[in-house]
């Protein structure tokens, strides 16, 4: 494809790949693909998007584009670029951006920052505290919390740089961040185990995916919507079996206080 | 008593709006927008505390408390310019059945199947429940949300 750079239907695939990767939903990738292909006046467009992948089909200038297949692995959520990307889109149905303007800008939208390392665990570790207490823990629950979820973003961002692959991150990062979470209950922070085990692994819980994966189920994209759904019940066995042994090895050997 | 009631709500709700515009910055949401998606964020929190309040069950709650917060997020979407998903994603979370997936996963694990089931069932019910409310939300015509009416 390398002949075609400029292309429209290139255009709205890269768009529609952007969207994805950044953890776009199913639908509005799909919206944006088709009203970036009407507005450039491409004689016709078909695609049919996937969580993990995309398939384009269509006709530009009398030349057939048959097939073109992305299948994206690994999705990180980054709302700043879907928001720009939106932008970006309804500026190309307003008529207000060329496809050569269209494509620096979406070279940009890629290279948009992360949130500083310091900020996102600062971030998290308040987050964590705050989910702590919506379930009902004390302050000093909270307290205990937020030194985990601070720890654990930490992980994340560790397990993020040596590209570790997905399961096997939140099997350990789940089993180190409860271990941490046992040692400060056991140190006398804190009075609910439950609660500061729950508030500390909120942000690697997929509870938004399951419930994306209904949502997709709803909108008919049953093939989205299973693999969703097993991803996310995936993670969830990940994560209950890190916790799970984490529990079951120190209540072996202090017997069993820490049994939920 | 009744004052120990307010203040502990107090806190919940301050909690629940810590909690989303936290997590809205976490995910990389523009900084302008993160504190509307803690708005929307603590309004369904508030109303899925008054529907617990009420004795409805732990699954029709948060279906009320998903509509009023989608509600909240599309009106945003409209006057700051931007996908409803920006606060949509992150005011979800105190209410999505994060916690249901892990203890089915613990459950599972510790081999007490009979909860593992419940704990399942029980996440699917809210999940169901939440996308439900999103769903309606969403397809209800566009002018209850643009405010353009009101003049």
């Amino acid at each position: 494809m390398e002949g075609n750079s400029c292309s429209s239907i290139q255009l709205a695939f890269q768009m529609g790949e952007a969207l994805l990767a950044n953890g776009s939903e199913i639908f509005r990738a799909q919206e944006t693909m088709e009203i970036v292909a009407a507005s450039f006046n491409v004689e016709e467009f078909n695609t049919y998007v996937l969580t993990n992948g995309i398939f384009v089909n269509g006709v530009e200038n009398g030349i057939e584009y048959r097939t073109k297949i992305k299948h994206i692995k690994t999705v990180k959520i980054h709302i700043g670029r879907i928001s720009a990307l939106n932008q970006l889109s309804r500026e190309i149905c307003e008529g207000r951006c060329s496809i050569e303007e269209a494509f620096e800008r979406i070279e940009k939208i890629k290279e948009l920052p992360y949130v500083k390392l310091i900020t996102a665990l600062l971030c998290c570790g308040v987050a964590s505290a705050s989910t702590c207490i919506i379930f009902g823990g004390s302050l000093m629950d909270a307290a205990a919390t937020s030194i985990c979820g601070f720890f654990l973003e930490f992980l994340l961002y560790l397990f993020d740089k040596s590209k570790t692959s997905g399961y096997f991150t939140y099997l350990i990062s789940s089993s180190i961040v409860s271990t941490l979470g046992i040692l400060l209950f056991a140190a006398g922070l804190g009075n609910d185990l439950d609660k500061i085990i729950i508030g500390s692994i909120i942000r690697l819980v997929p509870g938004y995916a399951l419930t994306t994966s209904i949502r997709d189920f709803l909108n008919r994209d049953f093939l989205s919507g299973t693999i969703r759904m097993i991803d996310a019940f995936l993670l969830g066995g990940c994560i209950g079996m890190g916790i799970g042994v984490v529990i079951k090895i120190f209540s072996m050997i202090l017997g069993g206080v820490f049994l939920i | 008593m009744n004052l120990l009631l307010i203040i502990h709500l107090m806190l919940q709700l301050f909690a629940a709006f810590l909690c989303s515009s936290m997590f809205s910055i976490i995910l990389h949401t523009p900084l302008k927008q993160c504190k509307f998606a803690g708005i929307s964020g603590t309004a369904g929190w508030f109303v899925y505390s008054i529907c617990i309040n009420h004795g409805l069950s732990n699954t029709v709650a948060p279906f009320f408390a998903t509509m009023a917060l989608t509600w909240l997020c599309r009106i945003f979407s409209f006057v700051r310019k931007e996908p409803i998903t920006s606060f949509l994603l992150t005011s979800i979370f105190p209410i999505v059945p994060g916690a249901g997936i892990y203890y089915t996963g613990y459950y599972f694990f510790m081999g007490q199947d009979n909860i593992c089931a419940a704990k399942a069932l029980e996440t699917i019910k809210i999940a169901i429940a939440i996308a439900l409310g999103i769903g309606i939300v969403l397809s209800l015509p566009k002018f209850l949300f643009t405010l353009k009416r009101v003049k």
